[in-house]
């Protein structure tokens, strides 16, 4: 009921809040509905407009403009009034209902003081009361006694008159503000009548107006509308004469023109004419040379027609064949594919075959190269053996020699004193005081050289304290020499064979420098271990040299390739490497038996030859001499042989001459 | 003969529109035309040459073609007849469905129709036939709209609490609650109580001392509707009874605590409502309390209405609370009982806020202590547009504040003072602060005791804002 219908009041209404409503809401719709007003007028006005707005001329639009202003602004001030008036009465009963609330909180006030008072008396006058009880109390004569009670009773009826008269006071108020109340009622129905009937006069007044308004301002279109339409016409009317005049004009010029160019053509015609002719006959001739021409041109055609008829026969052929051709090609194209592809696969399977090959083959290389290690290992082994089979050997043997040479030395002196009975002198017996095989010192190679010194890290002190002896032979640092050596060694790289290298890259630090070593010493020319340190010293005092200049303790690699240079120039020898020491690589040492052979000669020539000769003589003598005892022992025997015969033979006699007798 | 004749030429036409509508028309058309005809005439095949039935000329005076339903008509009827057992609507081409639409009965069941038929023209004869008076246009020109909102006002307001079940109540839901986006329930029913018709007269007096004790003088029970009700964006309600006339109780308007903490709670639950509005229902302090707890920061509650109940200060100072943890853009406590102190709290939210856009205190008695206040908050506030302070008791101290809260102030548009006893000098402070604003539209200061001077020259100011105001709005169309 408090919601108000916007829409119910279109743009002619007063709007219409609901008769109860008494608060803003009534208000805010009026407003919102004015506010819905105004745009509907405005959008009407423009609507109008824009239906003339066409042919209107803005002076005159502005006269219709002013009109629905006018209105707008009528209508407006008249519903502000309106809604002045119709909400008086709203503020009149809010103003009213304050009052009436002022006045009640008054009235409520003023009954709780009275309550207040009324209470504070009557209970003054209920402690009087209480009082006078003790005191009746204390009253002896039962005259006393009664007058007080009396008085007690009058006090009493005297609190209870005042509340009654109280209540009844209050009940009259009641009664008072129930009258009120109706009262109200009635004039808040009257108020609502007034309302409802100031709402209707004000909604009948507005829309009277509102069609006033309107009327006029449709009036005031219309009138401006006819005048422009007397306008345009008038308008219209002078600018179609204009135009048929104007039309007119150019037609008669047009007319004029028109037979000049008439004129102009007929002239133009004959002058032709004329040309033409002429033209005609030379155009005749032109035209009979022109075909001589032509048969001409056709006879050739036919000519070329024909030969290139041959030729394209030929040229068909030839395509034929190039086609039988080009399948074949082609033909031989696939099939080449075929073998390219099946080489391809095959290439691949090799590949893979050769690769598992190079893997197996490099297997077979460590493995071998173990193998050859260890064959290493053990030839050095048995040549260790050998070698100390070979000591013993020569012992026994020496030993044997030995006895025999003393033998020998025996029977000569034997011979000597006794048979020559001359004074024996022994001859000088050297290897008598000897023993074990002959130790040859032998030199060793330069690369065996910086094999040791390379790998005096790796063997560790033990070797180190053993070769501390070769340090001060050699007058250079062993460490010095590793030095100069690696320097070589990184330096000298242009001297190494390039497939030297790439054989060696896969090989273990230490022996890649090795090798490299090996061939740069057989490139410079140093042979044997005594060269290295030549070298080393040479080297070493080069630097000590250029000290001056270079304050490294080591010589700078760059002045290495100049010093060496110099050294090359110094201590440069032929070549004469043995092969034999080749095999020294294998750490093989050869025994040197060049000497054993003398040494056996001499021991065999003990007895020199004028002995010698001496013994065949005496041998001879003696043999003479012993042929003679031989033979005077044979005939010895002989002669002991014949005297036994000769006894027997007696005997014989003896008994034959017995014999005889007795027969 | 001529008559004839001419009917005659008008079946034939309307014989070859229907043929070029649709074939069914002819076919059903024709059946029925030969089965009238063989009596009389011969046959006549219509289709193939029309020109023959110019020269039929018919013997019946009184048959005439229009009278013959068509077969689709009749199908029709018979579909709308039992619409109840079997409703097909959505099936029928629109030209059908039109014309089933148009003469369904509005008496079929809700059930069938609720979620069935959105033809607004049927809802129209619905609305139409149960309802004297209804306009439209407050429901969006939803005529369905209109129906369910006001059928389901209806149930609840005729619910009896105890005897009603509350079934016939959640029954109506499901059909209605897409289309439900505000109710306005205009009265509350209080439960029965034992005999109250018999001895009236002697119980009158005593029911009202019995009813406040009573247990069950709940009113119905929110919590079950709210929040089955997507749509519901508005609530009005009032706890009491309409055009009771004679049989008028103290307790036919008796708000209890209970249905006060049931409709907190539904409230709460309705988290689509922009619009609360509570009249006539005796929230004093406690209840608004209440309410305002299970309403701070709702995420979408934009207008708030206690207007004609009991709130004095406490209730102001929790509706002071709400006012900056909510986005409420009206807030309506006309007629209360607001003094100095709550409308201080009120002041000290507006201070703060910048949600809201319209206040009203009319019919309070804020004073000069809550004037004051408020026109200090006014200084600070930048949104709020319309003030009404009518009828709040407040003299000339106000109107000082007022001038110089006009003179900072440049949102402020509407401004109602009526019925403040201003006097003569407020006006002329009033007057001066007007002449420094130029956002203030309207400014009520009828029966405040103001000079006719004073008066004239602040409506001259109010004139010369609202022409440029209107300017304004000019240049921005």
């Amino acid at each position: 009921m408090l919601q108000p219908e916007p829409f119910a009041g279109e743009e002619a209404d007063e709007p219409g809040p609901s008769v109860e409503s008494k608060n803003q809401a009534e208000r805010i719709t009026a407003r919102r509905l004015r506010i819905a007003a105004r745009n509907e007028t405005k959008t009407r006005q423009e609507l109008g407009e824009d239906s003339q707005g066409k042919e209107d001329i803005q002076e005159e639009t502005r006269k219709s403009q002013k009109e629905v202003e006018k209105s707008k602004r009528h209508m407006v001030k008249l519903q502000s009034d309106g809604l002045e008036l119709v909400t008086n009465i709203q503020v009149a009963v809010d103003a009213r209902e304050s009052d009436r609330r002022t006045e009640l909180e008054e009235a409520c006030r003023l009954r709780r003081d009275k309550l207040e008072n009324e209470a504070k008396s009557s209970q003054e006058k209920f402690e009087e009361i209480t009082r006078k009880w003790t005191d009746a109390k204390m009253k002896q004569t039962p005259l006393d006694l009664r007058d007080a009670m009396n008085s007690q009773q009058q006090l009493c009826e005297q609190i209870l008159g005042d509340k009654n008269k109280l209540i009844s006071e209050l009940q009259q108020e009641l009664k008072a503000s129930d009258d009120h109340y109706v009262k109200d009622l009635k004039r808040q129905a009257k108020d609502i009548d007034l309302l409802i009937e100031r709402m209707e006069e004000q909604i009948s007044s507005l829309k009277k107006s509102y069609r006033e308004d309107l009327q006029q301002i449709e009036n005031s279109f219309d009138e401006e509308r006819r005048t422009l339409l007397t306008k345009h016409r008038k308008k219209w009317g002078h600018q179609m004469k204009e135009q048929s005049e104007k039309e007119l004009r150019n037609m008669m010029q047009g007319l004029s023109l028109l037979e000049e160019h008439e004129d102009l053509l007929q002239k133009l015609r004959v002058w032709k004419a004329e040309e033409y002719n002429t033209d005609k006959i030379r155009m005749d001739t032109e035209v009979q040379n022109l075909r001589k021409k032509l048969q001409e041109v056709k006879f050739n055609c036919h000519l070329n027609e024909e030969k290139l008829d041959y030729k394209y026969e030929v040229l068909k052929k030839r395509e034929e064949e190039n086609a039988i051709l080009k399948s074949h090609l082609k033909r031989k194209i696939i099939r080449m594919q075929d073998v390219l592809n099946n080489l391809k696969s095959k290439c691949a399977s090799q590949e893979k075959q050769l690769k598992t090959e190079e893997q197996s083959l490099r297997n077979d290389y460590t493995r071998i190269k173990q193998q050859y290690i260890d064959m290493q290992k053990k030839a050095r082994h048995f040549a260790a053996l050998d070698a100390e089979r070979f000591e013993k050997l020569w012992l026994i043997n020496e030993d044997e020699v030995k006895a025999l040479a003393h033998r020998v030395l025996e029977t000569d002196r034997i011979i000597h004193e006794q048979q020559l009975g001359l004074a024996w002198v022994s001859p000088p017996l050297p290897f008598m005081e000897r023993s074990g095989p002959i130790e040859h010192k032998t030199l060793r190679t330069a690369s065996q050289a910086a094999a040791d010194t390379l790998q005096e890290e790796t063997r560790g002190d033990l070797v180190e304290e053993s070769e501390g002896l070769g340090d001060t032979a050699s007058g250079v640092n062993r460490r010095t020499v590793k030095r100069i050596l690696e320097l070589l060694c990184d330096e000298l790289g242009f001297l190494v064979e390039s497939k030297l290298l790439k054989l060696v890259s896969h090989l273990e630090k230490n022996d890649q420098s090795l090798i490299k070593l090996d061939a740069i010493f057989s490139a410079i020319g140093i042979e044997s271990e005594k060269d290295v340190y030549t070298m080393a010293e040479f080297l070493m005092n080069y630097r000590q040299h250029e000290e001056t200049t270079n304050n490294s303790d080591f010589i700078h690699h760059n002045d290495l390739l100049v010093a060496l240079k110099e050294f090359t120039a110094q201590y440069c020898r032929p070549h004469g490497v043995q092969a034999s020491q080749k095999s020294s690589v294998l750490g093989l040492i050869m025994r040197d038996d060049s000497e054993d052979a003398a040494h056996w000669e001499s021991i065999a020539n003990v007895i020199p030859e004028s002995k010698l000769r001496l013994w065949s003589a005496l041998d001879t003598a003696i043999n003479k001499y012993h042929t003679v005892l031989t033979e005077r022992a044979e005939l010895l025997v002989e002669t002991q042989n014949v005297q036994q015969q000769n006894t027997e033979l007696r005997q014989l006699l003896h008994l034959y001459t017995t014999s005889k007798v007795t027969v | 003969m001529c008559f004839h004749a001419n009917s005659l030429f008008k079946t034939y036409n309307m014989l070859k529109k229907s043929l070029f509508n649709g074939k069914i028309n002819f076919s059903c058309m024709s059946r029925s035309q030969s089965s009238r005809r063989t009596g009389s005439m011969r046959p006549v095949n219509a289709a193939a040459d029309g020109r023959k039935m110019r020269s039929i000329i018919a013997e019946d005076s009184e048959w005439s073609l229009e009278l013959v339903p068509l077969l689709t008509t009749l199908c029709l009827q018979h579909i709308i007849k039992h619409f109840r057992e079997k409703p097909i609507l959505d099936e029928l081409t629109p030209k059908y469905k039109a014309y089933v639409l148009q003469r369904l009965p509005t008496s079929l069941p809700l059930t069938i129709t609720a979620n069935l038929i959105s033809d607004e023209s049927y809802w129209k004869r619905c609305c139409e036939g149960r309802w004297a008076v209804s306009d439209v246009s407050t429901y969006d020109n939803s005529w369905k709209r209109m129906f369910f909102e006001r059928h389901l006002e209806n149930i609840i307001e005729f619910f009896i609490p105890d005897a009603t079940d509350t079934k016939t109540v959640l029954d109506v839901v499901p059909l209605c609650r897409n289309y439900v986006k505000r109710l306005k329930v205009s009265q509350l029913l209080p439960p029965i109580r034992e005999s109250p018709r018999f001895d009236e007269d002697d119980r009158s007096d005593c029911a009202s001392d019995t009813g406040s004790e009573g247990p069950s003088m709940d009113h119905f029970d929110f919590r079950i509707l709210l929040d089955k009700l997507p749509n519901l964006e508005e609530l009005n309600v009032v706890y009491g009874v309409k055009g009771c006339g004679m049989n008028f109780e103290w307790n036919l308007f008796e708000f209890t605590f209970r249905d006060c903490e049931f409709l907190a709670k539904a409230l709460h639950s309705c988290k689509t409502l922009q619009v609360f509005r509570i009249h006539r229902s005796k929230v004093d302090d406690e209840k608004c309390c209440l309410l305002v707890s299970q309403l701070l920061d709702h995420p979408s509650l934009q207008e708030l209405d206690f207007s004609h109940n009991h709130i004095s200060d406490r209730g102001a100072r929790a509706i002071g609370k709400l006012l900056n943890r909510s986005q409420l853009k009206r807030l309506v406590v006309c007629n209360n009982q607001i003094r100095g102190p709550g409308a201080q709290a009120l002041a000290h939210a507006l201070s703060k806020n910048i949600t809201l856009l319209s206040l009203n205190l009319r019919l309070n008695r804020i004073g000069d202590e809550g004037g004051q206040a408020l026109a200090q908050a006014l200084v600070k506030n930048k949104t709020l547009v319309n003030l009404h302070l009518g009828g709040n008791n407040m003299t000339e101290p106000t109107a000082v504040a007022l001038s110089q809260a006009l003179v900072e102030n440049c949102t402020l548009k509407n401004l109602n003072l009526s019925n403040n006893k201003l006097g003569v000098d407020g006006g002329k402070v009033l007057e001066e602060g007007m002449s420094h604003n130029s956002s203030l539209v309207e400014c009520d200061i009828r029966l405040t005791d103001v000079s006719q001077d004073s008066e004239y020259c602040i409506t001259q100011a109010l004139r010369t804002n609202q022409s440029q105001a209107a300017r304004k709005n000019q240049t921005q169309t």
